[in-house]
């Protein structure tokens, strides 16, 4: 669609308010033989239970969920129809109803959407929703395979077989409309590698130099190995209640906001159409760069993700993201996407995505004034750093904002005992990366080349 | 019809052990797949045959009513806006490079050897762009293309139309 109707724009609105209350997760690796798959979802599940201050006790909370939400990307993977009912069983949760959900790198952003959606409506008070992925199972390169099949079988897979060839015409043609230096890309590997490293969880962390990300091997130009994630077996969950059962459950719940936008699988087919503005923008302010760069979204943008937040900030009221939010996760599966979403998202206007970086404001604490930084990204270290088992990733990204607003970065990352499950030591140069006071939280789940994309928000509501 | 149940069977296992890819931890079998597929290029059929006889066909909304009227490539046989069922036009053969990448790293059955350019093809007249790949040269944007077409020997996939250098 290049043209909106009346009624496409509608705001979307909960009928009940929607919260989370707890979170929990795997550690992350590139292989995790030492269990089955259910076997990781229930470690996630159990972690989600016992471990986030609820105020009833594990049975009785599984006494009172209604319904499952499940995330997982791709049957090739798990080489396994109907994962859903396998994990459902194994977590004891027959008969409740449970759904799958499949969108590719949002599935977890979906998952969260339709949890909220069965909460909104009165379905249900108290619902699960866990994802995973186990990519373990095949070699690298024929996981790259199975991933380049979210690319057009007929006109791109055969292409490339590989995503990183999907995402590298996009940095060329970032870098030449938008003024972007590989330097710029490359620090944000450093970023949030970097703050992989305080992540027990963690599959890839790493103090790297911009010099080292640039020359690390190459995937597709300009893209190099450390610029894009690795795969990942995990999982991860995240409990959704409404009002009264939030409460009763939690001191400390969020309130959730989550919109989604879709775009076409083939970034070739996007066709240029007007911007949809964000509260704080005003009309005529792209007029300039329009005239330069041509089209919009172009292979800049995503018009799944600006779509999303069009309709996020709205429905969570908020006018100007950059000030209102405290952090952001960001789906950065390359360093590119990464950079994408900010003019998407507002963090920037677009054109001046570069600068989100280089001003210092993605950073937790700003390299150039040692003060915190004014709204930092993937402190969790991200998909770069951290994981992306696909499935569950919009789901663990969820939950790592809910901890920064819940206050409790440095339990979930700094105490012994997560070290201790990943079977790791804690490192010496830790960094207790806790935003002080954070009140609310956005993080991006994204698919394809933004084929879908959510906008989720995580309000304190105590 | 089938013979009802008549007595005691013997069964035999006739399947292939599988092999060990890790005993410790835990253990990892290996678990072999092999599958072939049959997949239909349905309505799309033409373009992937016109690729064979050197033809780059994309499809046109012509509906009147339709509010963008858009010529599509890769095609398709609805049109998105109104639709209605599109007609098959014949398109330059001749673009310019709107994006590209070197592939240095391409997942497995790559059937082109790597490093190669992959690049994103504004052909005059189409509203969409046009994945391939360049046999031969240097990829950057604004570079002028032609089209080439594997007519001997076909692939009968995307790979039969590639890009080389305009001005050869």
């Amino acid at each position: 669609m290049i043209k909106f109707g009346k009624g496409n724009l509608r705001i979307p609105q909960w009928s009940k308010r929607v919260f989370m209350v707890a979170g929990g997760c795997t550690p992350f690796r590139k292989y995790f033989p030492e269990y089955k798959l259910e076997e990781l979802v229930m470690m996630g599940y159990k972690m989600m239970l016992e471990e986030n201050d609820l105020k009833m006790s594990p049975q009785e909370i599984k006494d009172s969920i209604q319904f499952a939400v499940y995330g997982e990307f791709a049957d090739h993977f798990q080489d396994q129809l109907l994962c859903e009912a396998k994990v459902h069983d194994y977590l004891g949760l027959d008969p409740l109803y449970n759904v799958g959900i499949k969108t590719g790198g949002a599935t977890g952003g979906s998952a969260v959407l339709m949890g909220a959606q069965a909460i909104a409506s009165g379905y249900a008070n108290c619902v699960l929703v866990a994802g995973w992925e186990r990519m373990d199972e095949v070699d690298t390169r024929t996981g790259n395979f199975y991933i380049s099949t979210a690319a057009c079988k007929d006109f791109e897979t055969r292409m490339g077989r590989i995503y990183s060839s999907y995402y590298a015409p996009m940095a060329n043609r970032f870098a030449m409309a938008y003024n972007l230096s590989e330097e710029t890309r490359a620090k944000i590997a450093v970023k949030n590698r970097g703050y992989a490293v305080s992540n027990p969880n963690a599959q890839q962390p790493g103090r790297h130099t911009v010099e080292e990300v640039l020359s690390s091997r190459m995937s597709a130009y300009p893209l190099r190995f450390l610029e894009c994630c690795a795969m990942t077996a995990g999982s991860a969950s995240v409990l959704l209640c409404d009002e009264e059962m939030a409460y009763k459950l939690s001191d400390k719940p969020v309130e959730v906001f989550i919109c989604g936008g879709s775009h076409t699988l083939r970034v070739a087919d996007r066709r240029p159409m007007d911007i949809p503005l964000l509260p704080n923008e005003e009309p005529g302010m792209y007029d300039e760069l329009l005239k330069e760069s041509g089209r919009w979204p172009g292979f800049e943008s995503f018009l799944a993700a600006r779509f999303a937040a069009y309709l996020a900030y709205r429905m969570a009221g908020i006018n100007d993201p950059l000030e209102e939010l405290d952090l952001v996760e960001l789906h950065d599966a390359f360093t590119i996407s990464d950079i994408q979403t900010y003019g998407d998202i507002g963090l920037r206007p677009y054109g001046q995505e570069a600068d989100y970086v280089e001003s210092g404001d993605c950073y937790h604490t700003n390299p150039h004034t040692g003060q915190p930084g004014k709204c930092p990204a993937n402190l969790s270290g991200g998909l770069l750093g951290t994981m992306h088992a696909v499935g569950a990733t919009g789901i663990w990204q969820a939950a790592e904002v809910l901890w920064q607003i819940q206050g409790k970065y440095d339990y979930f990352h700094g105490h012994e005992k997560w070290w201790k499950r990943a079977g790791k030591e804690k490192p010496a140069d830790y960094e207790n990366l806790q935003v002080p006071d954070a009140k609310q939280g956005l993080w991006v789940s994204h698919a394809g080349v933004g084929s879908h994309v959510t906008v989720g928000i995580l309000r304190k509501a105590w | 019809m089938a013979a009802p149940y008549e007595g005691p069977l013997t069964t035999k296992y006739i399947g292939t052990p599988l092999e060990f890819h890790d005993v410790e931890p835990a253990w990892v079998v290996k678990w072999p797949r092999s599958l072939t597929h049959f997949h239909t290029y349905g309505m799309l059929t033409p373009f992937f045959k016109g690729l064979t006889e050197g033809k780059l066909l994309a499809t046109k909304c012509t509906n009147p009513e339709c509010p963008f009227q858009h010529t599509w490539l890769p095609p398709r046989a609805d049109c998105p806006d109104c639709y209605s069922r599109m007609e098959w036009v014949e398109v330059p053969t001749v673009g310019e490079i709107y994006a590209f990448t070197m592939l240095d790293y391409a997942g497995i059955g790559i059937e082109m050897t790597t490093p190669y350019w992959q690049i994103d093809v504004a052909i005059e007249g189409v509203d969409t762009i046009f994945k391939g790949y360049l046999a031969h040269g240097k990829a950057e944007i604004g570079m002028k293309v032609k089209a080439q077409f594997r007519t001997d020997n076909p692939s009968h996939t995307i790979l039969d139309i590639y890009w080389v250098p305009a001005d050869e």
